[in-house]
């Protein structure tokens, strides 16, 4: 009995550190249900606009980035996928880690823009979850079963934004910091060995 | 199901017997140690090694088949597929849900399985999602994660793929729980069970054809996603199977109690 509770407390304490790597935002107050909802419907509506609009490829990924710019919290997300090792990285690390971690989003956005040509979405609500207001949609793309999406918006900078993307009950943010920490303890520690991966990633992408 | 997976079942043994475990780092290192803890892949090298057959085998043999066959068929016949694997499954579900004290899981599973066994003429519709009976899963895994069993460390297992050993011990169980292991043996049920498993496994294999490129694609080390996501796939049907388990109010209760004890639609506070 004693020492499960030792356990426990120690369990506990094991995860402290991790919470300190949480960002700072995610201690404001989440918005309400309908806001969420609302911030979600208008971002699908011009993301889906962009997409299914007239254009270029590269057009489009502009005006993509432009708005993921805009909607999603991505310092946060890069600062939360980095995890325990954001504090072990020097200043200049972190600098050129959040410079890497946005093009890697631009690259898969522009990857992504023709096969969810005709994609479609609808908000079917929202309901508080631990990270912020967890807003349900059904994402339907020509060809394919329509996929449950789940948006996790919080309050950052003192608006609405998206922090998370949770399909099938699987976070996409925590899957990319196991992903990047395997990598990172893969290489005994070193936050240089990611950033070496994510170069190595974005020129490869890049060359085609 | 059957032979395809009993011949799957016979190299299970194989990752414990190639001893081919990581050799973990010493507790001096604290940062080391908890990240391999954390990581709770005490078998890694061997996974990874299955990993990489799993990824030829499917590169050379499942994704093009189920390339072709996505070419072939609409995403409406996939669902039926998929609508009548689920059926199939649907009895050792229902042993399962009521295994696991899941009274209203288990109901849900009966009236689905009779619905869409005879309405949706043999599974291969789905009519009682219509009627409001949505479909439910749970697997021997998740019954054992309901008694507190630890999933344990993570697997990889060749054919099968990721796995832990909570639900990789209950693999062998799971052959004589399916519907058609309680049929009396016959070539015709032999031919329709090679059938219905392969199907099953080019068609589940043809609904993620994009998922998985793309993982492997936007993956810095593919193997760790992927063990993230079985992970909290696991975690969150887990999650589901108890957010839906809440009782049903008696009819004589008060109004406003029994408004109470309603589960909440999603949208509410």
């Amino acid at each position: 009995m004693a020492s499960s509770v030792r356990r426990v407390l120690l369990g506990a304490f094991a995860v402290l550190p991790f919470l300190g790597a949480l960002p700072a935002a995610a201690l404001a107050a989440a918005p309400n249900a309908a806001v969420a909802q609302t911030f979600i419907k208008q971002s699908g509506d011009q993301l889906v606009s962009i997409v299914n609009g007239p254009g270029s490829t590269q057009a489009k990924s502009d005006k993509l980035r432009a708005l993921v710019d805009r909607i999603v919290a991505v310092d946060q997300i890069g600062r939360f996928v980095l995890g325990r090792y954001w504090r072990v990285a020097t200043p200049a690390q972190q600098q050129e880690y959040l410079h890497l971690f946005h093009q890697t989003l631009a690259y898969n956005i522009t990857n992504q823009i023709r096969a969810y040509k005709g994609v479609t979405f609808a908000v079917n609500g929202a309901k508080p979850g631990p990270e912020g207001q967890m807003v349900a949609t059904t994402v339907t793309r020509p060809g394919e079963s329509p996929a449950d999406v789940q948006w996790v918006v919080d309050t950052v900078g003192g608006a609405p934004r998206i922090v998370d993307v949770v399909v099938e009950g699987t976070s996409l943010r925590i899957t990319e910091r196991s992903d990047y920490s395997s990598v990172i303890n893969d290489h005994g520690g070193q936050v240089s060995a990611l950033l070496d991966a994510m170069k190595q990633q974005i020129s490869r992408i890049a060359a085609g | 199901m059957g032979i395809v997976k009993t011949s799957l079942l016979s190299l299970l043994a194989v990752p414990v017997l190639l001893a081919g475990c990581a050799t973990p780092p010493p507790r001096s290192n604290q940062a080391a140690y908890e990240a391999y803890r954390q990581q709770n892949d005490p078998l890694k090298p061997a996974n990874q090694a299955f990993y990489r057959f799993d990824n030829v085998l499917d590169a050379y043999a499942l994704r093009p088949v189920a390339v072709g066959y996505s070419h072939v068929t609409t995403p409406a016949i996939r669902q039926h597929v998929g609508d009548f694997m689920d059926n199939m499954d649907a009895p050792a579900q229902l042993v399962e849900f009521m295994a696991a004290g899941k009274p209203r899981d288990a109901g849900t599973t009966l009236v689905r399985f009779l619905v869409n066994s005879t309405v949706g003429i043999g599974g291969i519709f789905d009519p009682a999602s219509a009627l409001g009976y949505r479909r439910v899963y749970t697997d021997l895994g998740l019954t054992l994660a309901g008694y507190g069993v630890p999933e344990g460390p993570y697997l990889y297992l060749p054919f099968a793929g990721p796995s832990d050993l909570r639900d990789a011990s209950v693999l062998p169980a799971g052959l004589f729980l399916s519907a058609t292991a309680a049929a009396p043996p016959s070539t015709g049920l032999t031919i329709f069970n090679y059938g219905s498993d392969g199907l099953s496994v080019v068609n589940t294999r043809a609904n993620l054809i994009g998922t998985i490129d793309n993982i492997k694609k936007s993956s810095l080390d593919p193997y760790a996603t992927f063990r993230s996501l079985y992970r909290q796939h696991r975690a969150a049907q887990l999650k589901t199977i108890d957010e839906r388990d809440i009782a049903t109010p008696p009819s004589w209760y008060p109004a406003k109690v029994r408004e109470a004890m309603k589960p909440r639609p999603y949208g509410a506070p």
